[in-house]
């Protein structure tokens, strides 16, 4: 009896003590999470993804919010510096310039191409490396377009749902001088936001590109890219678009909600913002203009891990949670994004209508603007394609001699 | 011997020991980074990719590449004004502000001096509110009593000249402290001794105030002058170097060239370049003013 009690005893002690090695196997993790915000990004995804951590309580978040305009910087130094955090939200700028340290998700899954086949081909495209490895999972789908102050066209008397079916931009030019007339307040025709993304939006209208057919060399010298910048700076001269954005940094966000221009090139999250902060006039999105054909500038964010991330495989986990169909549906109802899977349902509270406008331009973009925008060589010369726009529009320079000042300057990183 | 080796320990290891902490820190953080920036100038290479030596390549390309010199003479310009305005600012606040001749002088110098403690971020948000075109308050009065707006921001000329109004306001009251501690330390002796002479106030001030405060004065100039080298956050909020290149200064075309160009050779070369300029001002700003004269 004494001898059955000392064995029950041992394997009593065994037991307990492998009961703990395995609870010690289980070893707590935290995830760094690098994040920025359009608007309220980081609440909605730490709000996603906290079913995921209740289930998975050995594991924790770290998110790190950092603010857009040093966001890029501080990530290359985190990943350079050999402290590269376990996930990060990258733009499709970043995909471009960061594709090499990026840890490819293609091992950590057991069908890739199942994944692969649940986005939006556009937004999987920014994702895949030279070889076709899938780099990081699409979040949300983003396209620039055309918000527009409602009331304003209303006072005008322009039925602007109408005109802009099929508006090109001389009628919307000649449409604008009636509409700032009927607004004492107004001054302005057009907000575009300082960036060559979304003067990209234009250029592609006006069939212009930044690169030849298959990506390999500059070919910003075009007749089409050549024509847009006059055009920019043709509105510019006639004080149909505001000086103050491309020559003095103001927001042209501020501007719209401030009811100065009643026009606004930006991106789909405006809808979120203006949402939340216009309250003294209607706004709404129409269609763009058109130069010689209908084009947006597909966009978007992602997460991602690194190669030097030092917990691969809980961060591979946690993005492909917050990837799944649920996951990403409140993520983007949430924040108020069009989604970027293919299977996503969601029911907008409000805004349906301008979320439908955006999709309908994003489905008459034509397919080389994501492959431009995906180049890691375009991202480095995209800084001096703004500045030469902007010596055009100071009247430095002709349109001419800044495609061909881009093109010559690109060529070094192709 | 013992007292020898006593004597060694408080003549050479002593002040060695007292020395090393900041010695220690002075090459982590300068002293290695600037070699590893001089070594970095001589080589083609991205921040993820392999350095590959080029020479004085980068250093050759440096002097013909417009956008560069540009940057180069507009921090030089931005310097001149902003350290001169500076210089002449914190002086006339410093001796305004050190007599007790003013009521609440000492309340006179937190006004001037808070400014300073401002992240030059905030400083230059809050003033692209003022002075902005279209949303900046200076415009708003203005339209609003019959006037123009003002291209404050957009002008090329006026840009620059908004960028150094801004650095002068927000920098003086950090100078006039110290040129304040320079002022009362002049012995007031020497006053009372030139008001018994008969010497008017500017003969007092060009013969005891200014002589006597030229150190003070040469820490600010160097201070001012390295600060205004490296401005960066101001005109980043501000401007972002604009209109075009008008308010560009060297700093802004590294980060660009380092961090968006992914030309980190380049990038240093440009930094060895800025650093070199600030060395030679700072040279000879201490040639300039080095005499010292005793009236002791």
């Amino acid at each position: 009896m004494k001898k059955l009690f000392l064995v029950l005893a041992i394997l009593a002690i065994v037991a307990s003590g492998a009961f703990a090695t395995a609870q010690a196997e289980v070893k707590p993790t935290t995830l760094t999470v690098l994040w920025f915000n359009d608007a309220n990004e980081s609440d909605v995804f730490s709000a996603t993804i906290a079913d995921y951590l209740a289930a998975n309580p050995n594991v924790k978040v770290d998110l790190q919010v950092v603010a857009f305009a040093d966001y890029e910087q501080k990530l290359k130094m985190m990943i350079s510096g050999g402290e590269a955090p376990d996930v990060a939200r990258v733009t499709t700028n970043m995909m471009a310039s960061l594709v090499d340290t990026f840890e490819p998700i293609d091992s950590y899954v057991a069908d890739i191409n199942a994944v692969k086949a649940q986005f939006m081909p556009a937004m999987l495209a920014y994702t895949l490396d030279r070889e076709g490895h899938m780099l990081a999972y699409p979040t949300e789908s983003t396209a620039n377009g055309m918000l527009i102050n409602k009331t304003a066209f209303d006072n005008a008397g322009i039925d602007v749902a109408a005109v802009s079916q099929n508006w090109t931009w001389s009628q919307w030019a000649e449409i604008m001088k009636t509409v700032i007339a009927a607004n004492p307040t107004m001054k302005y025709g057009l907000a575009v936001d300082f960036t060559p993304h979304r003067f990209s939006t234009i250029m592609y209208q006006f069939g212009g590109h930044f690169l030849n057919a298959d990506q390999t060399a500059m070919d910003f010298n075009n007749e089409g890219t050549i024509n847009a910048i006059k055009f920019f700076k043709e509105m510019h001269d006639q004080n149909l678009i505001p000086k103050s954005v491309w020559l003095g940094s103001e927001n042209p966000a501020e501007l719209f909600q401030a009811g100065i221009v009643a026009c606004h090139i930006g991106g789909s999250w405006n809808i979120n913002t203006y949402n939340k902060n216009v309250k003294d006039f209607e706004w709404t999105v129409v269609r763009c203009p058109v130069g010689t054909q209908r084009s947006s500038v597909p966009g978007g964010k992602f997460v991602a891990s690194f190669k030097a991330s030092p917990n691969k495989v809980e961060a591979m986990k946690l993005m492909a949670a917050f990837s799944d169909k649920a996951h990403n549906e409140a993520y983007c109802l949430g924040t108020f994004n069009l989604p970027s899977r293919l299977d996503a349902q969601i029911q907008y509270p409000t805004n349906t209508e301008q979320f439908s406008v955006f999709a309908k331009d994003l489905a008459d973009t034509p397919a080389y603007t994501a492959s431009e925008w995906k180049s890691p060589s375009l991202a480095k010369v995209t800084t001096t394609i703004k500045e030469q726009i902007v010596q055009v529009l100071l009247g430095n320079i002709t349109a001419e001699q800044a495609v061909k000042n881009v093109d010559e300057f690109g060529a070094q990183f192709f | 011997m013992k007292i020898k080796a006593h004597g060694n320990f408080h003549q050479v290891l002593a002040p060695a020991l007292f020395l090393l902490p900041n010695i220690l820190v002075f090459s982590i953080f300068i002293i290695i980074p600037a070699l590893q920036g001089l070594a970095m100038s001589l080589t083609e290479q991205g921040i993820f990719t392999k350095p590959k030596f080029v020479g004085l390549k980068n250093f050759s390309s440096l002097f013909k590449d417009k956008v560069f010199l540009t940057t180069v003479s507009n921090t030089l310009v931005y310097c001149l004004f902003t350290v001169a305005l500076i210089v002449l600012v914190s002086l006339c606040l410093a001796l305004l502000l050190s007599k007790n001749t003013i009521k609440a002088e000492k309340g006179f110098r937190a006004v001037f001096y808070i400014p300073s403690l401002l992240s030059m971020i905030a400083v230059g948000i809050a003033w692209r509110f003022i002075l902005g075109d279209e949303m900046g308050i200076v415009n708003y009065l203005l339209r609003t009593f019959g006037g123009q707006g003002v291209h404050w921001l957009t002008s090329a000329n006026l840009a620059m000249g908004s960028i150094i109004a801004v650095s002068v306001w927000a920098s003086s009251g950090y100078y006039m402290v110290i040129l304040i501690a320079g002022l009362q330390a002049i012995p007031t002796d020497l006053y009372e001794a030139a008001t018994i002479d008969g010497a008017s106030t500017t003969r007092t001030f060009w013969s005891i105030t200014l002589p006597l405060l030229k150190s003070s004065l040469l820490v600010v100039l160097v201070l001012a002058t390295i600060s205004s080298f490296k401005a960066y956050e101001l005109v980043s909020v501000m401007t972002k170097g604009g209109p075009g290149y008008a308010t560009k200064f060297i700093v802004q075309q590294v980060y660009q060239v380092a961090f968006e160009e992914d030309r980190m050779g380049y990038a240093s070369a440009m930094s060895i370049v800025l650093m070199l300029i600030i060395g030679a001002f700072t040279l000879l700003q201490f040639k300039l003013t080095g005499k010292e004269q005793d009236y002791e």
